[in-house]
């Protein structure tokens, strides 16, 4: 089945996604995917989880940290810029405290604990992973693209949503058996009521946002997943592996996009035997390819004559990947 | 103003929960207190250096537990003698 056709029968299809391995094209073709909807008339926002993200370099504009930015009709892109999602964050953490206690300034050892917490490595990814909440949940677009991180991340990324949902789950219960003591004191002092406990319903709040994050990544009717591929072993190996992981994860896989083939036309022509090996050696993984996942594979895409930035080649590779 | 003064049923009923209730309160309260301790423990434990997961939802529930930092703290870090068994 063509990309188009699965796109076309699928409409209700609006979490796009493409991982892979890093380098293989992952970027050009959420671009491409992108560009392609957004000509066809819905309204598309591609995003990028990636702390190196390469939107920027692809459509040739600094969109970095700036939101949701308009590169064409029907089409916004977005690079979440983690350290400034973090400083306001942080920012907001203190003004809470000042407001609730009427502090001049945060008391030093819960600023060090503020600072602390935010130096560590966890800490970027959970940023990021909060403001794609904040971009899904929000909903106005028809389509959203993921620009995903490498595979490796990518595992890391899915697994948290089932850490941090496990983690909620038993302190909320803590605090629930907390609120039960608190409940039965005040039925003892025959008081009228308990005061709200604002920590159980910031628990909540959390849990919601941590489930609307992952229900989304695990969708079957609403979400795609792609998995870029180039024609090399080491390659093929990896991913095989990967899909099954993603699989246990009940991410909906839709097909492999082959990348950087060698037009095997180049034969018919006087070329040298490097090139000739190349193109054969590819010729036996894609076989190897179809072979291992079968109908699966939803498009094959050529090497181009040039790197793809700049919406011209953009457009020309979203013709190839969408042509009937 | 005056006290309001007490009626005698509200004395009373002040009476008979002080003989019936008020333990148990002070149990349940005390018993609340260690959960309180122990919450801390698993959502901040990162300030006595023990890495709990994950910090990022962690911090927005530090603005809440500001005040009972410092009693947890001497609480979980105190050395244990014999009082303990006592109270």
């Amino acid at each position: 089945m063509s990309l188009k056709t699965l796109f076309e029968q699928n409409p209700e299809r609006r979490y796009v996604m493409f991982g892979g391995k890093g380098g293989l094209g992952k970027t050009t073709f959420s671009a491409a995917t992108a560009y392609w909807l957004a000509s066809q008339g819905k309204k598309v926002l591609v995003f990028s989880v990636d702390p190196q993200a390469s939107l920027s370099d692809i459509f040739q504009r600094d969109i970095f940290g700036k939101g949701p930015v308009k590169i064409m009709d029907n089409l916004w892109a977005q690079e979440i810029d983690a350290d400034q999602h973090i400083r306001q964050y942080q920012n907001e953490i203190r003004q809470k405290i000042l407001d609730m206690y009427g502090f001049d300034k945060v008391p030093d050892e819960i600023e060090q604990y503020i600072q602390a917490a935010s130096a560590e490595p966890a800490m970027e990814e959970s940023a990021i992973f909060d403001a794609v909440v904040d971009i899904v949940v929000e909903g106005s677009y028809d389509y959203y693209i993921y620009d995903l991180v490498p595979l490796g991340h990518a595992l890391y990324y899915l697994s948290m949503a089932k850490v941090y949902d496990e983690w909620i789950n038993k302190i909320t219960h803590l605090r629930e058996e907390m609120r039960e003591y608190e409940e039965m004191v005040s039925r003892l002092k025959r008081e009228k009521e308990t005061e709200e406990d604002h920590i159980l319903s910031e628990l909540q709040y959390i849990r919601s946002r941590i489930n609307a994050s992952s229900r989304i990544l695990t969708d079957k009717q609403k979400t795609a997943f792609f998995f870029v591929i180039i024609p090399e072993e080491m390659i093929l190996v990896d991913t095989q592996k990967a899909a099954g992981l993603f699989a246990k994860f009940d991410v909906p896989i839709l097909g492999y996009l082959v990348n950087r083939l060698i037009p095997r036309e180049l034969l018919q022509q006087e070329i040298p035997a490097y090139l000739r090996n190349r193109i054969e050696m590819q010729s036996r993984y894609v076989k190897q390819i179809e072979k291992m996942f079968e109908n699966q594979v939803v498009s094959f895409v050529p090497e181009l004559e040039r790197d793809v930035t700049g919406l011209p080649m953009i457009e020309k590779l979203a013709g190839i990947m969408y042509e009937d | 103003m005056l006290p309001v003064k007490k009626s005698f049923f509200q004395n009373l009923k002040e009476v008979i929960y002080g003989m019936a209730a008020h333990d148990m309160s002070r149990y349940a309260l005390r018993t609340r207190a260690s959960m309180e301790h122990l919450f801390i423990l698993i959502t901040m434990g990162d300030m006595l250096g023990i890495p709990i997961l994950p910090p990022y939802y962690s911090l927005r529930l530090l603005p809440y537990v500001v005040p009972q930092i410092s009693t947890w703290k001497r609480r979980l870090l105190r050395e244990k003698d014999i009082s303990d068994a006592m109270f």
